[in-house]
């Protein structure tokens, strides 16, 4: 089934490149025609762009910086003509640095290449240089490595009936890789994706992030304009057949835990595209297919999980100087990655429609009760017109998002690593009675735990996750449906060994030393939805409630 | 203006009539589905099926008793499109997870855009036509508008609200403390005292609200303080007269015999009770409440003892 040769029509992107000035347009006029206040949007960029770089000061940026200030000064004096025009200009200045691009040859090159260069796509630069690439290519393929699991002949189906939107859960850079590869592998065909600007700052993997289809996101740019741009060309995209891929979390999940909370801006141009196309007479189906990637090892762990550890609200939502730009890290990440059975394992949710719905492979939508919808009577007000209505579709999608965590909880991919690490740090709380959080966090020195109590720990972890996978809550990697507590504690220590800065589990003889209670905590809450490990969130929701003054009049308790 | 929604109704008990007589005064399109003999009412359509109401209406209001409302929408959803706005007015909280009505409308039939009634609107008030508010909750706009412009007239005010738990919620629990409010009255409890308990009451019924995942504040405005007040002085409120019942020693089964029709509060308390205890919310009042039904009155002034009691408790 790899890289099975797709049909055109079954893959538009394909054909981007002769469409991408008509899709610039189009989206460069949606969002002009929907500005009502044109100075207002003109002012609002304004105003974050100045603060924006005003805190990066530096050559390039000053006559950037200048421009800006001289639009804010001078826009107000504009008449409505003017300031329209202008609007039009940056909208399109925007659009461009948008759009990707989609070369057909550098996707037959990409798919031939990117077993071998999986781990150096992160940094070509380093690649270019180092003799890492040969211990790359040299590494075996990383089919064997990747377990994929899902309605897949479903979801091909659908590709040839509507747009398919992937949402998968992120945990790592490597992930729109990992999850091209998988699609690739799995025979269906590529899908358009948004990728960080910072990806593209390298002129190789800016080379293949662009001639794949990614269009650029550019996260530090926060203005309404540039979120209209990027909405509108997600819909515009989706409109025309275009397969995406959104990461819905938004950001890398910092915790390492299942996404429990979704953004929902690009998401919601799902059912915004949908009733675009009802409106315009011509219906472009949309599904969303779920997905969870799940991994034995995170590559960017510590720097995640450090940042998670940052008060809630101050942590960076651009990392630009993680493990995955460090070659050192990528390669041994590879290595691990590559040489360890199960260590990644992809699973492909069943599809839904913009409204939740479930959906067959014919494309047909039925409710919670088994009955076929329309899933156009959900765009149509009470005149029977079928109308965009932002708060509506807000709405929806919000609904939506509910029913994707779902489905991640359901399959979640348990991984020994997961297990091990809860096992681990159940002991670290139960030897700490009464600690916080934090305070555990900073125990110093290494602590010990017999090893025979671990093994045994981490079984009867094993099994009570075995009965919610009988239950269809979650699911367990093959590898430890039925190994022993000695053997997943081996498989975990054999997977930490040697890859993360600091130990996170040594081997002691008869005791296993608890050395690095953050990646402990990490790799824990992977688990931390199913009630299998301990929960961060819910004890900082706890805090945060109890710390809430009641209303004027309310204040007496019960 | 926007035209206005052609509106079915279904339900033939008092409820479900004010409702249907509220829409017609609107000057609304409202056909009627009950399965009682009841006469003609001015401007409303009775028709035989629940699938004429789906065929005739955009907005479905239902008003059936909870035990009822699973199979009702179940029913109804075979009829029903995506297109349809489908609002309850059903005091009720199903099952032992304590599910709201809109979540069993949303399980039962394909329908999303759904709201829920709440708010000191008395049946006997909207069905005279003299002036009455309410309240919508749906987290879909046009689901509000589509109520205030199918009921909406100079005699009735529909107020929205985003937090369709809070007055699902809301409604359900005000139910419950009503029981404790007519029981106040009739133990001679003072308007401080009572205005007290009422303040406490809410408090945590607003607990209750916050930890199902509704909000706090909603509690504060119609659907929580507005009906629990307006609780004092309805004299023939089912609930209200229960608790005056058995603050006059009566036991639970004959005052429920002399309320003449079943309380859904009365089933409600101790799941509510169940519910806070597995969740860790302090229910002080509903565990009092919860008593009150199981046992009757033990003697001593519950409604004062539960306001005095220390804070910490």
């Amino acid at each position: 089934m790899a890289g099975m040769k797709l049909r055109g029509e079954d893959a538009p992107i394909f054909g981007f490149n002769a469409a991408r000035a008509d899709i610039v347009d189009t989206v460069v006029n949606r969002v002009c025609a929907s500005a009502r206040d044109p100075l207002a949007l003109l002012s609002d960029a304004a105003y974050h762009e100045i603060k924006r770089l005003s805190a990066v000061r530096g050559k390039e940026t000053s006559a950037e910086l200048a421009r800006w200030r001289a639009l804010a000064r001078t826009a107000p004096q504009l008449s409505s003509q003017e300031q329209a025009e202008k609007l039009r200009k940056l909208a399109l200045m925007h659009a461009w640095d948008v759009a990707g691009n989609f070369d057909l040859r550098v996707y037959a090159l990409a798919t031939r290449l990117l077993p071998p260069l999986l781990a150096g796509l992160l940094n070509p630069k380093s690649l270019a240089t180092s003799d890492a690439l040969m211990h790359i290519v040299d590494a075996r393929g990383i089919s064997g490595s990747i377990g994929i699991e899902g309605p897949i002949d479903v979801i091909k189906s659908l590709c040839s009936r509507g747009t398919v939107i992937y949402v998968p859960t992120h945990l790592s850079n490597m992930d729109s890789i990992v999850f091209g590869y998988t699609l690739w592998q799995s025979g269906l065909p590529p899908a358009t994706y948004g990728a960080g600007k910072n990806l593209f700052t390298n002129k190789i993997l800016s080379f293949f992030m662009h001639n794949l289809g990614a269009y650029r996101v550019d996260r530090r740019i926060t203005h309404t304009l540039y979120k209209d741009v990027l909405k509108a060309y997600s819909s515009v995209m989706i409109e025309r057949g275009y397969h995406s891929l959104f990461f819905p979390g938004g950001t890398r999940s910092r915790s390492g835990g299942v996404e429990r909370k979704l953004k929902l801006g690009l998401m919601g141009t799902g059912v915004e595209a949908f009733a675009r196309t009802v409106r315009a007479g011509r219906p472009q189906r949309v599904f969303f297919v779920p997905a969870t990637i799940n991994y034995l090892l995170t590559l960017e762990a510590e720097t995640l999980i450090d940042d998670f550890l940052q008060e809630e609200g101050k942590a960076r939502y651009i990392i630009e100087d993680d493990e995955s730009t460090r070659i050192a890290r990528v390669t041994a990440f590879s290595h691990k990655l590559l040489g360890l059975e199960g260590s990644v394992e992809i699973r492909f949710c069943d599809p839904l429609d913009p409204f939740g719905n479930s959906v067959d492979a014919q494309g047909r939508s039925y409710d919670a009760r088994g009955r076929e919808v329309d899933p156009a009577s959900y765009v149509r007000n009470r005149d029977g017109e079928a109308v965009v209505d932002p708060a509506r579709d807000a709405q929806y999608t919000r609904e939506l998002a509910e029913i994707v965590c779902e489905a991640y909880a359901r399959h979640t991919v348990v991984m020994p690593t997961h297990l091990v690490a809860a096992a681990a740090f159940a002991h670290l709380r139960r030897k700490h009675p009464g600690q916080d959080l934090f305070n555990l966090l900073r125990i110093k020195g290494d602590v010990p735990v017999p090893k025979r109590d671990l093994e045994a720990d981490v079984q009867r972890l094993r099994d009570r996750a075995s009965e919610l996978a009988r239950l269809g809550r979650l699911e367990l990697v093959s590898t430890i449906e039925r190994a022993s507590g000695a053997a997943m504690l081996m498989m975990a220590m054999r997977a930490f060994a040697g890859y993360h800065t600091r130990p996170v589990l040594s081997d002691n003889g008869g005791e296993i030393t608890l050395a690095d209670p953050r990646l402990l905590l990490y790799y824990q809450n992977r688990l931390a939805a199913h009630a299998l490990g301990f929960d961060p969130r819910a004890v900082r929701a706890l805090v945060t409630r109890g710390s809430e003054r009641p209303a004027a009049g309310m204040e007496i308790s019960a | 203006m926007r035209r206005r929604p052609r509106v079915g109704v279904v339900g033939g008990g008092a409820w479900g009539l004010a409702l249907a007589r509220a829409a017609a005064r609107a000057e609304s399109d409202v056909a009627l589905f009950s399965r009682r003999n009841g006469g003609p009412i001015p401007g409303v359509r009775s028709v035989s099926s629940l699938a004429d109401v789906a065929q005739s209406a955009e907005l479905v209001l239902l008003a059936v008793p909870s035990n009822v409302a699973r199979s009702v929408s179940r029913t109804l959803g075979d009829d029903l499109t995506g297109a349809h706005l489908v609002i309850h007015g059903i005091r009720g909280l199903i099952e032992n997870d304590l599910v709201t009505v809109s979540d069993v409308v949303r399980q039962e039939t394909p329908v999303k855009r759904v709201g829920a009634i709440g708010g000191p609107v008395l049946e006997r008030e909207l069905s005279a036509g003299l002036p009455s508010v309410m309240v919508v909750g749906s987290r879909y706009p046009e689901v509000c508008e589509a109520l205030a412009d199918g009921l909406g007239s100079a005699t009735l005010r529909v107020y929205p609200s985003p937090d369709l738990k809070g007055v699902e919620w809301g409604s359900a629990l005000t139910a419950c403390l009503a029981i404790a409010v007519g029981y106040a009255i009739e133990s001679g409890s003072g308007p401080g005292l009572i205005a007290a308990f009422i303040t406490r009451a809410i408090a945590e019924a607003s607990r209750f609200v916050q930890a199902a995942g509704g909000e706090e504040r909603t509690l504060l405005g119609p659907p929580g303080y507005g009906d629990l007040l307006a609780s004092i002085a309805q004299e023939d409120r089912p609930e209200v007269q229960l608790g005056r019942a058995l603050a006059r020693g009566e036991s639970i089964a004959t005052a429920l015999h002399a309320a003449g029709q079943r309380i859904e509060a009365v089933e409600l308390v101790p799941r509510l009770v169940a519910w806070a205890e597995r969740r860790a919310v302090r229910a002080a009042v509903f565990n009092a409440l919860a008593g009150l039904l199981r046992d009757g009155r033990r003697g001593g002034d519950l409604i004062g003892e539960l306001v005095t009691r220390p804070a910490s408790d």
